[in-house]
């Protein structure tokens, strides 16, 4: 209000005021430009994420594992190659044994090693360097591992009474075990699984 | 070939019972697309060799960078049966698969047509690769038809000691270089689940399911037990293909697409199957081909937009058979 009233005040304009008025408006369009400019930048991902169709609703993206998270990653890996192996192949005793290929003594003969592949799974991953970023996913997928272990430790007993109701148990403890164990997969290896 | 081995004693009476319809006169069915979901931005050239990419190019068949692939399922209503072809996937907070779109729960789709998921009687599976046989569990009356091939494939790859022969995926990717994975052991217990609950029927070969809907092996079209679905209908026989007809377009113009344990003869024959049986390529189902929904896929123009902007198509009534088309 001031340089206003100034204005109204006096109608000449000396060097300084012109110089100053020619600064401000300077500063003013330097401004103006900056923020027209950081609002396309701001603009941009959203209109790309709409060109490309984007990731489906909610999911934003993830930021980089950090070197820590990528060695934890990169070590658990081999360990989860081999306990998806060994879930399948306890899925497929059962498959086996309720499509009468085999008998409930091969059940056992079939599921009994992988208790222990289960086992020895959830100590070699109990020793890994854990980053503290980590520490949920890593509670989680040795829960996952004991679950497969109870697991094929009730499948086994199909062998002593013949009862379905220990693979109809089992399943659903295997089942649970492989929910967790994709939620760690989501976490660490996000293209584990792709289109096929 | 030409017999249904039940699995289990309920399993067993399941497939007398198929055999004893089968000599019933077929009836047409009324058939709809469901998308399950989209898989974004997929290069042209990685679904289909003959499509690649060639910058700069005004070739038609090479002009195409990126496609946007869709998973259809095929819901068949024949009489008071509502059968289902694959089962799509299950997207959840542990399984969000990065660069798809428009996934909707199968359950809600099939109210969108009037059904509710107790009303699905049957699931065949062209394959049990984890897209195509997700959410069988939410089907609890529903039983399913694999390939006893198909099972004994994935067992083989399993067991196999060398690991990019691996049923289960050992190279984060994908199964470009494992390629006979595309099984999470999620998948193969909803499968054993259904096994167990006596709602399995192992497939040997061919099979007639309901009068006039047969099931045709294509083993190694895609996956060591694919299967195919030929079903009657008012507008001629379709042939459904899972991911032996992973295009349409492929089928139009005899290109390999989605190759993975494939081996490209027996997708080809399988092609062939749907021109002997259906007459040409119009009426062959292809699951991921990126035109569905259009005019330039006929079949299935007649096409509306459902949940999450995930798209279906009414593609033929039986006699008496009310649109569901909004």
């Amino acid at each position: 209000m001031s340089a206003l009233a100034s204005a109204h005040g006096s109608p000449r304009f000396g060097f300084k005021q012109i110089a100053m008025g020619v600064l401000l408006l300077g500063l003013g369009a330097i401004a103006a430009l900056a923020m027209v400019r950081e609002g396309r930048h701001a603009a941009a991902p959203a209109q790309n994420a709409a060109a490309v169709g984007g990731a489906f609703t909610g999911h934003t993206e993830r930021p980089a594992l950090s070197p820590a998270e990528e060695t934890y990653a990169a070590e658990l890996w081999p360990i989860h190659q081999q306990t998806k192996t060994s879930a399948v192949q306890m899925t497929f005793a059962g498959l086996a044994y309720k499509l009468g290929d085999i008998d409930k003594a091969a059940v056992k003969e079939r599921v009994s090693p992988l208790t222990k592949m289960f086992r020895d799974a959830r100590a070699q991953a109990g020793r890994l360097q854990v980053p503290p970023s980590l520490e949920k996913q890593h509670q989680r997928y040795l829960a996952a591992l004991k679950q497969y272990e109870d697991a094929s430790v009730e499948m086994v007993k199909v062998a002593r009474d013949g009862k379905d109701e220990h693979l109809v148990a089992a399943q659903k403890m295997s089942y649970a075990a492989s929910e967790d164990s994709l939620r760690v997969g989501d976490a660490l290896w996000p293209g584990e699984y792709k289109p096929n | 070939m030409r017999r249904v081995v039940g699995a289990v004693a309920t399993v067993a009476l399941a497939g007398l019972g198929v055999l004893g319809t089968a000599t019933a006169q077929a009836q047409n069915c009324s058939v709809w697309l469901v998308e399950s979901s989209r898989f974004m931005n997929v290069p042209f050239g990685a679904f289909m060799p003959d499509r690649a990419y060639v910058p700069g190019s005004n070739s038609p068949s090479n002009n195409i960078n990126t496609v946007d692939l869709p998973v259809n399922v095929g819901v068949i209503k024949c009489g008071k049966e509502l059968v289902l072809y694959d089962s799509g996937w299950k997207q959840q907070d542990y399984l969000k698969m990065t660069g798809s779109d428009h996934w909707a729960p199968l359950p809600d789709q099939l109210k969108l047509l009037g059904f509710s998921a107790n009303d699905v009687t049957k699931i065949v599976i062209g394959h049990g690769h984890w897209d195509h046989a997700g959410q069988l569990m939410d089907f609890p009356n529903a039983v399913l038809y694999v390939q006893r091939e198909e099972l004994k494939g994935i067992e083989w790859a399993l067991n196999y000691p060398n690991p990019r022969i691996s049923a289960v995926n050992t190279s984060q990717g994908g199964c470009m270089r494992t390629p006979a994975c595309g099984y999470p052991p999620k998948t193969l217990d909803e499968i054993y689940g259904k096994v167990l609950s006596g709602k399995a029927v192992i497939v040997d070969g061919e099979a007639e399911i309901l009068p006039g809907v047969r099931i045709h092996p294509a083993h190694r079209a895609h996956t060591a037990g694919s299967q195919l679905l030929e079903v009657p209908t008012s507008i001629g026989k379709l042939v459904f293909g899972s991911d032996a007809y992973s295009s349409w377009e492929g089928i139009r113009d005899w290109m390999i697409a989605n190759p993975q344990q494939t081996d490209t003869v027996q997708q080809f024959l399988a092609y062939e199957k749907c021109y002997k049986i259906t007459g040409g390529y119009q009426n062959c189902v292809a699951a991921h081909e990126p035109l569905s929904y259009s005019d330039k896929y006929p079949l299935t123009k007649n096409s509306w937009v459902g949940i999450n902007g995930s798209r279906m198509a009414e593609i033929a009534l039986a006699s008496g058979e009310k649109s569901r088309k909004p």
